[in-house]
């Protein structure tokens, strides 16, 4: 709530903000956000703070607008034509939606996983190395030590060491999704967007995945969403529930899933509707 | 109730082998024909081969009056306007489909979809005639001596760029043969580049890559055996293509450095001179150079296929 205000306290209203308990100062703070699919009005006037060095989850049923949201804090959506977002995302102050703003370094500041592991067709450490060498110019042993850094930043080092040669497409799909995930911290990035990054994952794979959300908590800001409520509660440390375009609510998460101040929000979480 | 159920199985299992039976016919209609093709043209071509051996494939003699025949000259003009036409085709092409597939405006996305398709249907014998009335001449007046004075000077190549401004020749028909294939070559890579899922392109955009990145990193690798096809398509058409390389390329038994210069290829060969090829030899060297394009047909698709087993061991093994 404090740090909320400091960032522009004149044209903020407290009241459209409903995770007010946060106190850990905003990566992203999000402000009177409409977003466009053609003539289709998706988020409608979205007011969210996004905690840094924190876990978010966005939760609701689909079609609620949380991986639209999602995909504005990288601007994937400008990728297709017809879609567009009007209001402003600061990231660290800064208005990211600015058409002045560039877009490669945006993306290398806030990386993105998908619903769906995506290596590359190419090698493993080909897979870590193409985003870094987007942005730098590496000797070999220092993009070999970036390599290590980032899988074993995403649990797979040990699993993938001695085959950093194979095509990435012959891992595992939970392995592949450790893949994708060191992929993006590779380029070192500030915020982490997690967009149902284990909807094609068995249950053994999720949890390593969550685990590793835990462990990269510490230095990045992330953003993760999620159909499934169980996995927000277990490892998000802020909650957003979100239904037709409109954030309903926000809160840390034990305060969302034991006593929401919104009855549409009790009635997701407890299962009577969603 | 049960003999009737018995006989319906029994028909099922008849109708299954009967359809067994003729899909095999079908399929073996290929190998047939396939073989048939072989041995007539190894067949026809026997009297060459024991005349000239191996020195058919070396020599440039081609005079039906002593009864000399040599594949030289043909089958360098067929490589190097097929080597013309492909790399001009190729970026062409490439350049195409990524501006149709990545960059273009979802209303432009259709029309000019068709109008590459539209391309491709034109028949070939069209193209020639427009070679023959409407380029060759203004390649003469507009090009050819740009290429004389600024290409012809060069070192080592420069003796490719020489000659009379003609119009006609190996170069006029390697660009024919461009303007032909690219459309066959742009619209498979178009479709190969659409069949990349969205999410795939997504995380290398994600990643802060440029469209350029993205495709040459990630969209090509993704569809180098679309591409490649594509490719080889476009390769065997201008490889085998004769009408409109006939009206355009001067069909001159004559091997010389410049590309300005007249000369021909295996099909425009077999195509102006089989009526008038008198005597066994003559016909039957003909039909030796139609098993040399066959023959360099399966070689130009072999060294594809051996490629794209070289790509991919690139990428790492998947196993």
């Amino acid at each position: 709530m404090v740090e909320l205000h400091l960032a522009k306290p004149h044209d903020i209203h407290p009241e459209d903000f409903q995770g007010t308990q946060m106190n850990t100062p905003n990566k992203l703070l999000v402000r009177e956000l409409n977003f466009y699919y053609g003539k289709f009005h998706a988020l409608k006037n979205i007011n969210l703070g996004i905690p840094s060095k924190k876990v978010t989850a966005f939760i609701g049923p689909s079609g609620c607008g949380k991986s639209t949201l999602l995909r504005t804090f990288n601007r994937m959506y400008q990728l297709y034509p017809g879609q567009r977002a009007e209001g402003e995302i600061l990231l660290d102050g800064r208005n990211i939606l600015d058409k002045k703003e560039d877009l490669n370094l945006l993306r290398a500041k806030v990386g993105m996983v998908f619903q769906k592991p995506t290596p590359f067709p190419m090698s493993i450490y080909d897979n870590i190395a193409f985003g870094v060498k987007l942005y730098e110019r590496l000797s070999k042993s220092e993009m070999d030590d970036r390599v290590e850094w980032a899988l074993k930043k995403a649990a797979l080092w040990n699993e993938v060491k001695d085959k950093l040669d194979q095509n990435g497409t012959s891992l595992s799909g939970g392995q592949q999704q450790r893949l994708c995930i060191a992929r993006g911290i590779a380029v070192k990035p500030e915020v982490l967007l997690l967009d149902e990054p284990c909807s094609a994952l068995d249950p053994i794979s999720t949890a390593r995945i969550e685990e590793l959300v835990h462990e990269l908590k510490h230095d990045y800001t992330i953003v993760i969403v999620t159909h499934n409520m169980q996995q927000a509660a277990r490892v998000s440390d802020y909650t957003a529930y979100m239904y037709l375009g409109e954030l309903i609510e926000m809160g840390d998460t034990d305060t969302m899933f034991t006593k929401p101040t919104r009855k549409e929000t009790e009635d997701y979480i407890t299962g009577k509707f969603g | 109730m049960r003999s009737r159920l018995r006989r319906s199985i029994s028909q099922g299992a008849i109708l299954d082998i009967l359809f067994l039976n003729t899909t095999r016919v079908f399929a073996f209609l290929v190998f047939i024909s396939l073989f048939g093709v072989m041995i007539t043209l190894l067949m026809a071509s026997m009297p060459t081969l024991e005349k000239f051996g191996l020195s058919f494939l070396t020599s440039d003699a081609w005079n039906p009056v002593t009864q000399e025949f040599g594949g030289l000259v043909p089958i360098y003009g067929t490589l190097v306007t097929s080597a013309i036409a492909m790399l001009i085709a190729v970026p062409v092409s490439f350049g195409i489909a990524l501006f149709i597939t990545e960059l273009c405006p979802t209303l432009l996305k259709r029309p000019l979809g068709i109008a590459v398709e539209l391309l491709a249907g034109i028949p070939s014998i069209i193209y020639g005639m427009w070679g023959l009335f409407v380029f060759a001449p203004f390649f003469a007046d507009h090009a050819q001596p740009w290429i004389n004075d600024h290409l012809g000077s060069l070192p080592v190549v420069g003796p490719l760029f020489q000659g009379p401004p003609m119009g006609i020749g190996m170069l006029t028909a390697g660009l024919i043969l461009a303007i032909m294939v690219i459309p066959f070559i742009a619209s498979v890579m178009r479709d190969v580049f659409e069949i990349v899922p969205p999410l795939l392109k997504e995380s290398a955009y994600g990643l802060g890559a440029t469209t350029w990145e993205v495709v040459w990193h990630v969209v090509l690798p993704y569809t180098k055996v679309g591409v490649i096809g594509g490719i080889m398509l476009g390769l065997g058409r201008a490889l085998g293509e004769t009408m409109a390389v006939t009206f355009v390329i001067g069909n001159a038994h004559e091997l010389s450095t410049s590309l300005l210069m007249p000369g021909n290829t295996i099909s425009s060969a077999l195509a102006n001179e089989f009526t008038e090829a008198v005597g066994e030899l003559y016909t039957s060297s003909l039909i030796t150079l139609g098993m040399l394009l066959f023959v360099i047909t399966f070689i130009v698709l072999a060294l594809a296929k051996i490629l794209l087993i070289r790509l991919t061991a690139r990428e790492g093994k998947t196993t």
